[in-house]
């Protein structure tokens, strides 16, 4: 990482690239700029996946509750998201897929970052509980907390594990919903943490296959930078195989119908040929690309689809059942 | 900081204009943040009084 820009990211006076930063700091961001803080795609992830646990749950919540949870979730998603960036704008300064973010591009400051960070975080904890129960607000407490101490802070910089252990705070969001509305936790959301837990590793390492080189210029031991491409690829089939019976355990246990087993195995089946052509993709002796990732692109645009089809599916079963 | 934020006064009319029209901008997204967050509290308030009789 050059010092020059790891300097101007954490503190700006002084450096050249600073004093441009400082100007756009003087500025200000404008509304656009905050929302963006909150990382509203992943954020729709989430709240899909807690709309999701809570449209399965068996005791149905009332409507204007159950938006009051949904909010709290994405404000909880939104939190997380800022104060990610807050943690990690030094880094996000050198990687040209998060260079433009507000803070590294000088539009908020870190501490307006934080602050708008821990202040959402605690409003959507409160506003949880309000809504529905202290068990909903206390996982969703511990998943921003997961997220941020043990995700952002201790692992993503240390290992190439770093998103399979906190891939766990994304998987979080459909215990939520259940929990809001039947106050308590059972088998088939625990399943539904299963499934993103181990959808997650497949759907970052595609991502980190064609970004390798920002996360290697920024020191990030992603899979590929750490044990390299050839590696990376052959993980994302170990782990795309694991989704297939675990996709399929809500149907085996008898939590879902043989709608839910139609979409779950086209699904699963389909994201498994898609890991083998990230497997099989033309490639030097070192395991990279000579297609520019095409496969591994390809894998991720797929990874998303696959999540939202399957709880989709899972949600629709659930109410035609 | 201080003395950076003094050549705010060397700002063009361009530069003056921008900064008016960001902070407007955040100006009106803090409000309907605010109204919003006044009618959701007021909305669960109401919706549990009415389904469950208590309100924590």
């Amino acid at each position: 990482m050059s010092d020059a820009v790891r300097q101007s990211a954490v503190d700006p006076v002084g450096t050249p690239a600073g004093e441009a930063l400082l100007d756009q700091a003087l500025l200000g961001g404008t509304a656009r700029d905050w929302v963006a803080l909150l990382k509203p795609r992943v954020m729709s992830l989430v709240v899909f996946s807690g709309a999701a646990g809570l449209l399965v749950a068996p005791v149905p919540l009332n409507p204007v509750l159950a938006v009051a949870v949904i909010i709290s979730i994405a404000a909880g998603s939104g939190a997380s998201g800022a104060i990610n960036m807050w943690y990690d704008r030094d880094i996000d300064a050198i990687m040209r897929r998060t260079a433009r973010r507000p803070i590294p591009a000088g539009r908020i400051s870190p501490d307006g970052a934080l602050i708008f960070g821990i202040g959402l975080a605690l409003l959507s904890v409160v506003m949880m509980w309000f809504a529905s129960n202290l068990l909903a607000a206390g996982i969703l407490a511990l998943s921003i907390l997961f997220y941020v101490f043990i995700y952002t802070m201790w692992l993503k910089r240390r290992t190439p594990q770093n998103i399979v252990i906190g891939g766990a705070a994304g998987a979080f969001p459909p215990i939520i919903g259940w929990a809001a509305a039947t106050g308590s936790i059972s088998a088939l959301p625990l399943l539904m943490f299963a499934l993103i837990f181990f959808w997650t590793p497949p759907h970052f390492w595609s991502l980190a296959l064609f970004a390798s080189e920002d996360y290697e210029r920024a020191g990030v031991p992603m899979m590929p930078v750490a044990k390299g491409a050839r590696r990376t690829r052959w993980e994302i089939l170990v782990y795309t195989a694991f989704l297939l019976p675990i996709s399929v355990a809500p149907w085996y246990m008898g939590l879902a119908g043989r709608l839910y087993l139609a979409a779950s195995l086209g699904l699963s089946l389909a994201f498994l040929w898609y890991a083998v052509a990230v497997v099989r993709d033309r490639q030097d002796a070192s395991g990279v690309s000579l297609t520019r990732d095409a496969p591994a692109k390809a894998a991720f645009k797929y990874s998303l689809i696959y999540l939202f089809a399957l709880l989709g599916a899972m949600v629709i079963d659930h109410w035609i059942g | 900081m201080k003395g950076k934020m003094e050549t705010s006064k060397d700002w063009s009319p361009e530069m003056q204009a921008e900064f008016s029209r960001r902070r407007r901008s955040r100006n009106w997204a803090l409000l309907a943040f605010l109204v919003g967050l006044c009618l959701l509290i007021y909305a669960i308030a109401v919706a549990k009084l009415y389904y469950t009789g208590r309100m924590w």
